[in-house]
């Protein structure tokens, strides 16, 4: 089998980066988890659970209420994309509404820390409107910074999926409703994103993941506790050089995903069968 | 032709700078079944979509029953489209695709469900209420999206090339269906097309458009009998052409036969005298169509003799093949290949006679009189040579 072997030989490089780059260290950083000053065990989970079982929920809400507001925002976005009826209106929006995919979430959290700060840009805005007093000023440098962040940066994606699904389905489809007299909203929602759903769908679980992983976020806008996993693991390595800790709060992150990614799974068999 | 239940008015409609169609007139009687046929491009699909309202009309009005729609929205008209590709939604039953308009209409759902029984008898869906639209073959998606349309009692039922995703064999009974389906219900529809038989046994009357104009509309028999250009002939079938001399005769000077017109003798053709029959020919270079099984082949010898009120051409046969029923022969006449049917076979080479009674043979001026006619070059059979010369 001399061409079968020249072909995995072909394959090789791939497979060797994958490996070494790749598994190895997840593999490594999956048994460090389970590795503290007394052996193998469960004892750094035990920590875990005492000292982040707030935060694990912490990052869940946030990144379970961002990933639904996401949803709800590109998909109003590519919808007023494809039925919106003014073209000037639908050709600012195109125009406009990728931006935020091309800043990086540490200048989303350096801009929104100067933005939703007690004494910032937002505040000063409604207090110059006379919309609210000084007094009543508070920051929104905690959850809510962190959603409206991710929400901010990770609808353009979304929605531009969702905008190019929405595009390639049969417009025929689209005008049959509204010769029955059904209304934009209700094409939206009845005709348009159940055509659309297992691209929504996709759009959110590659967000939920990315959300997941972003450590300068909460780190830039919310300086306390609780505060995200990912914030969690750096303090562990950084100010304790505790792996093993950090292995294990990367082993909750990584079943969290696991969820989102076995819900999409499940649901993609589903429509198949 | 009684009073007009939807009627268009000067209707222009154009994209940008691009006129699609040039102020269209036309009135349709209630419960009549009119085709809107021609080539693609012509604006036959535009001009169903304005009617419907999803495009914007630059100028012109639509009216029903005396009521203007010019502006209201396709749900505000009392018409219900079908869609080329049946745009069925995909996600719901058939059973829901077919009740969505009604539900729209915020009726009861005991309501809803007994009229989706009953388009489903009506439509021969029974027992498929339950399946989704990618579990059926396409002559029951194509009903499941007539009974869409139709569930929700429209005045004007709209077709858009419904038959055209359809299998050749289905097709053929399909439209027998919608045309008694259409009938008993005593619905007005409008249907496009490009296939000419489809057409011609589905319709009332026919409307046939060419660059965003009526070319002409008339009864299938009127326009299949008289058709008033060459185009309209050449798409009726008439494709095979010739260019030829002709004179007109004042009533009385062609052998009792009332106005008539003479054929010029040329190396291909006899001289022949033909009753004028309310053409409308001036003196000067002429184009003759003809269809293939309208003229009659003949051995050289035995039909040399012109024969009165018939048109008699020489040739040879440069082939023959056999689509059916007849012999099809391809015959080179001067510069001119026509095709002409005949019950038996001649063989390739043999000098022949091709004979065309004068009810057979369409006539009509050529556009750029003779001058053009000399410059023409010679054109093979086709479709194609009919859009050439009225391009």
């Amino acid at each position: 089998m001399p061409q079968r072997l020249l072909a995995l030989l072909f394959v090789l490089p791939a497979l060797a980066v994958i490996v070494l780059l790749f598994m190895v260290p997840l593999g490594a950083s999956l048994i460090g988890a389970f590795e503290s000053g007394e052996g193998y065990g469960i004892a750094n989970f035990i920590k875990v659970f005492e000292l982040y079982r707030w935060d694990v929920l912490f990052t869940v809400m946030v990144v379970l209420l961002s990933t639904l507001l996401i949803g709800f925002f590109s998909t109003a976005i590519a919808g007023y994309l494809t039925l919106g009826e003014n073209p000037r209106a639908v050709a600012v929006l195109r125009w406009l509404y990728r931006w935020p995919m091309f800043v990086p979430f540490i200048v989303v959290g350096q801009v929104l820390r100067t933005f939703l700060a007690k004494n910032g840009l937002m505040n000063n805005i409604f207090i110059e409107l006379g919309l609210m007093t000084p007094i009543s000023a508070t920051s929104f440098l905690d959850w809510r910074g962190i959603v409206i962040a991710f929400v901010w940066k990770q609808v353009p994606f979304v929605a531009l999926l969702v905008a190019g699904a929405m595009a390639s389905i049969d417009r025929g489809t689209i005008e049959a409703a509204r010769n029955l007299g059904a209304s934009r909203l209700r094409i939206l929602v009845e005709i348009v994103v159940p055509q659309i759903a297992t691209t929504l769908m996709v759009g959110l679980v590659l967000s939920f993941v990315t959300m997941m992983s972003v450590l300068s976020v909460p780190l830039m806008i919310n300086a306390q506790s609780p505060t995200m996993l990912t914030a969690d693991i750096a303090f562990r390595i950084n100010s304790y050089g505790d792996y093993g800790v950090a292995n294990a709060l990367g082993f909750v992150s990584l079943l969290i995903t696991a969820g989102a990614a076995w819900i999409y799974l499940r649901h993609s068999v589903k429509e198949r069968a | 032709m009684g009073e007009a239940f939807l009627k268009l008015e000067q209707l222009t409609v154009g994209y940008g700078a691009n006129t699609v169609l040039h102020s269209i007139d036309l009135a349709i009687r209630k419960g009549e079944f009119v085709a809107l046929l021609g080539s693609s491009g012509c604006g036959k699909t535009t001009l169903l979509r304005a009617i419907a309202g999803f495009v914007p009309p630059s100028g012109g009005r639509v009216a029903v029953s005396g009521r203007e729609v010019t502006q209201l929205p396709p749900d505000k008209r009392g018409m219900a489209l079908v869609f080329q590709s049946y745009a069925l939604w995909p996600h719901m039953t058939v059973a829901q695709n077919i009740g969505y308009g009604l539900k729209l209409k915020r009726r009861p759902k005991s309501e809803i469900a007994a009229r989706v029984a009953e388009m489903e008898n009506l439509l021969g869906l029974q027992g498929l209420g339950a399946r989704k639209p990618g579990q059926l073959s396409g002559g029951q998606r194509q009903r499941v999206a007539l009974g869409r349309a139709l569930a929700i009692d429209p005045e004007i039922l709209l077709l858009d090339e419904p038959l055209s995703n359809l299998d050749a064999r289905i097709r053929l009974t399909v439209r027998h269906e919608i045309r008694a389906l259409q009938r008993r219900l005593g619905i007005t529809a409008i249907h496009v097309t490009h296939d000419r038989e489809e057409a011609m046994v589905m319709a009332d009357r026919i409307v046939i458009l060419k660059d965003g104009h009526i070319a002409q509309q008339g009864t299938p028999e009127e326009i299949y009998n008289r058709p008033a250009s060459s185009f309209v002939a050449a798409f009726l079938g008439a494709e095979n052409r010739l260019l030829l001399q002709a004179e007109r005769l004042p009533g009385g000077s062609g052998g009792g036969i009332g106005e008539a017109v003479r054929i010029a003798a040329s190396p291909v053709s006899a001289e022949a005298l033909l009753p004028l029959a309310g053409r409308d020919l001036q003196s000067g270079p002429v184009e003759a169509r003809f269809r293939a099984e309208a003229a009659e082949l003949l051995p050289a010898q035995a039909g040399t003799a012109p024969v009165d009120g018939a048109l008699t051409l020489s040739g040879h046969v440069t082939a023959v093949s056999y689509p059916g029923g007849q012999w099809r022969h391809g015959v080179k006449v001067g510069e001119a290949d026509i095709q002409v049917d005949a019950p038996a076979a001649f063989a390739v080479g043999d000098a022949v006679t091709v004979r065309i009674k004068s009810g057979d043979l369409f006539l009509y001026p050529t556009e750029g009189g003779a001058s053009r006619l000399a410059a023409m070059p010679p054109e093979g059979v086709g479709k194609r040579s009919a859009e050439v010369v009225e391009a």
